[in-house]
């Protein structure tokens, strides 16, 4: 029989980790192995309920489980987070192009993440850390809201110690005992020094701060082609079919979710 | 080769045919020509040089509502007669959507493998098509099994894939050769059609192309000024041959994960929503002109071919009546002024 490529395989919820009060990680088991790439997508469905894209937060080398995690916004993921250790949901994929790390050879990496954007960005820097040697440096530049938002707590104090990797963190609004930056995200750009002829940016985040954290890197003298967005849009099929995810001529699950900035600089209205 | 075949022989082909295939053909509803399975017995009552049908011929490809859970074949084969160029010239567009690229859709190609398709020439275009203002002819000249032009009292044939050929050769001996004379007469009624076309769309002529004008006019007023009679109903991309858009729906009952595909439309207000109410085309004048961009700019850089075909068929179903060449022609006007 001919492939469907719209049907899921089933996952098991292995487990399911409280990272700030409305963000949680589910690690899944699917009943097939599913292989990805840091930055691309995978499709999860909740019979009767809906489907929706998510980008893995674990690391591409482990395939036995995929990890994700998801802030509760709707139906959905408000289903999601309602949902217990051991229950089965659905997922497809991966799909769409992720970070394409040849291009990120020898180079110094400036990461910048807000919010839940961190989740493919923690696949991301697991990815850099492993092959560690072939970049010149890694920076990461996380915000949140405040400290009680941050993810993946208990994984900073591990990163902090790597060879390589610094990291900067700011909340927009600080609490007792926060000695880090207060402000928002892009303030931390003014904080790092790169060797502009020789880094690329990667940005994922809330649309919002895509623009300012995408236009304040321009400030600074990077050039869009180093410039690299995880772009967020309505999805329904995640196959380049449906048109619901379309950026110009571009559909983000087929052509992106991660996009060159020059690529897509000229297409109207893109941070909406 | 062309071939001319008579009337009473062609209608008892069909009638043969009938037998192993579904056939579709155009037939007279309520003042419209609308696609219609037919009896054996009514199979010469088809209506081939007059123009397209009101459905899109893309119903017979992708369903406006479909389970998408399992993948089962096509029992039985289908031939659609009578497919004008416009519906050619769409089917192309969604042949690159759903048949190409790193997934193919298994439920369209099914039906797709499973179609024959017999076009015709079209006479008496109506008053909505535009198909010239596009380049396009009123007549087929590719991507049909085969063609069938209307004339004296039989039809010229034209062989246009290995299907089409395997399809006739049940008969392919007793088909005569197209005379040089029938052939130019056949031409002469093409050349009169699309005249007519071109007539009919004199005062909607542009200097630029449509690809050049959305793209040089997205910051138009005109966008808003004309949407202003825009219900939001769906009708224009409904009825449309070429747009492909839809929604999959999680379902509760049959099977593990249960989905079905419905035609959406980028003019619905949710379309392109995302999460926490941000919406990158919130406003109906900016959906509207999204579609146009999606036709005229979007679609010929990815594949080359304009998305639109100019079958006027959105002309007829707006219950705004807003027509798209008055549209453009009001777009290009500002600035050329
Ligand atoms: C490539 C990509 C990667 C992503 N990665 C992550 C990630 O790692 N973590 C994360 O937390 N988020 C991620 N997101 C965002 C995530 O997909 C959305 O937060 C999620 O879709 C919200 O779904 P919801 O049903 O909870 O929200 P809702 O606001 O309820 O719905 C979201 C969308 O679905 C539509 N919708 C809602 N209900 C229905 C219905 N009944 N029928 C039809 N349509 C409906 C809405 O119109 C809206 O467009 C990602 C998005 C993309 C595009
Ligand atoms: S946009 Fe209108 S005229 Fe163009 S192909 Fe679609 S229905 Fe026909
Ligand atoms: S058919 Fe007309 S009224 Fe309906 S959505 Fe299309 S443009 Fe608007
Ligand atoms: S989500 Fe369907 S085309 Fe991108």
């Amino acid at each position: 029989m001919a492939e469907n490529p719209y049907l899921p395989v089933e996952a098991k919820i292995e487990k399911i980790i409280d990272e700030t009060s409305n963000i949680k990680t589910f690690v899944l088991k699917p009943s097939r192995k599913i292989k990805f790439e840091t930055g691309q997508f995978v499709q999860l469905t909740i019979p009767g309920i809906g489907e929706a894209p998510f980008t893995p937060s674990s690391s591409p080398y482990q395939t036995e489980k995929i990890e994700i995690t998801i802030m509760k916004v709707g139906l959905l993921t408000g289903k999601l987070h309602e949902m217990r250790e051991g229950e089965i949901i659905g997922i497809r994929g991966s799909y769409g192009q992720g970070y394409p790390f040849d291009d990120f050879y020898n180079k110094e990496v400036l990461v910048l993440g807000g919010g839940v954007g961190m989740a493919p960005l923690r696949s991301l820097l697991l990815t850099l850390l492993k092959n560690v040697d072939k970049f010149r440096r890694i920076v990461l530049c996380y915000g949140a809201k405040t400290p009680e938002d941050i993810v993946y707590k208990d994984a900073f104090p591990e990163w902090k110690k790597k060879r390589k990797l610094e990291i900067l963190r700011s909340v927009d609004k600080a609490a007792p005992g926060w000695e880090e930056t207060e402000g928002l995200v892009t303030v931390l750009l003014d904080k790092v020094k790169m060797d502009l002829r020789n880094s690329v940016a990667v940005v994922c985040g809330p649309p919002i701060m895509m623009k300012f954290g995408t236009l304040k890197l321009l400030d600074l003298g990077y050039k869009p082609e180093n410039i690299y967005l995880s772009m967020e849009k309505n999805m329904s099929c995640g196959l380049g079919k449906c048109g619901h995810c379309a950026l110009g001529k571009y559909y983000v699950c087929k052509d992106g979710p991660v996009f060159k900035y020059d690529l897509i600089k000229d297409v109207p209205d893109i941070w909406l | 080769m062309k071939f001319y075949i008579n009337r009473t022989d062609w209608g008892k082909f069909l009638g043969q045919i009938s037998k192993t295939y579904r056939i579709y053909a155009p037939q007279e509803i309520a003042n419209e020509l609308a696609y219609q399975l037919l009896a054996p017995e009514n199979v010469a009552q088809t209506i081939y040089g007059t123009y397209r049908a009101v459905q899109p011929f893309k119903t017979f490809f992708s369903l406006p509502q479909e389970k998408v859970t399992v993948v089962t074949s096509q029992p039985e084969k289908t031939i659609v007669l009578g497919v004008k160029n416009c519906d050619l010239k769409a089917l192309q567009i969604l042949d690159k959507i759903f048949l190409e690229g790193d997934f193919v859709d298994p439920f369209y190609r099914e039906r797709r493998e499973n179609t024959l398709i017999i076009s015709s020439d079209c006479y008496q275009p109506k008053d909505t098509c535009f198909c010239t203002l596009l380049d396009n002819n009123p007549f087929p000249e590719k991507d049909f099994d085969l063609n069938v032009s209307p004339i004296d009292n039989g039809f010229l044939l034209e062989v246009g894939s290995p299907k089409g050929e395997s399809f006739i050769a049940s008969i392919r001996e007793d088909l005569k050769e197209a005379t040089s004379d029938l052939i130019e007469e056949k031409e002469n009624k093409r050349k009169e059609a699309k005249k007519r076309v071109v007539e009919v769309n004199r005062e909607f002529e542009t200097k630029r192309p449509f690809s050049a004008i959305v793209k040089d006019e997205y910051a138009s007023p005109v966008w808003e000024e004309v949407t202003k009679t825009c219900v939001e109903c769906g009708a224009c991309t409904n009825i449309c041959p070429s747009c492909y858009c839809f929604l999959l729906v999680d379902t509760e009952n049959g099977g593990k994960f249960p989905k079905v595909k419905f035609w959406d439309s980028c003019q619905h207000t949710g379309f392109a929503r995302v999460a926490a109410d941000v919406n990158p085309r919130a406003k109906l004048y900016e959906r509207l002109r999204n579609r146009y961009l999606c036709k005229y700019e979007y679609r010929p850089e990815n594949f080359g071919i304009v998305a639109c075909t100019g079958c006027g068929r959105c002309v007829e179903a707006c219950q705004g009546k807003i027509d798209k060449r008055e549209v453009i022609k009001k777009l290009s006007e500002k600035e050329e002024k």
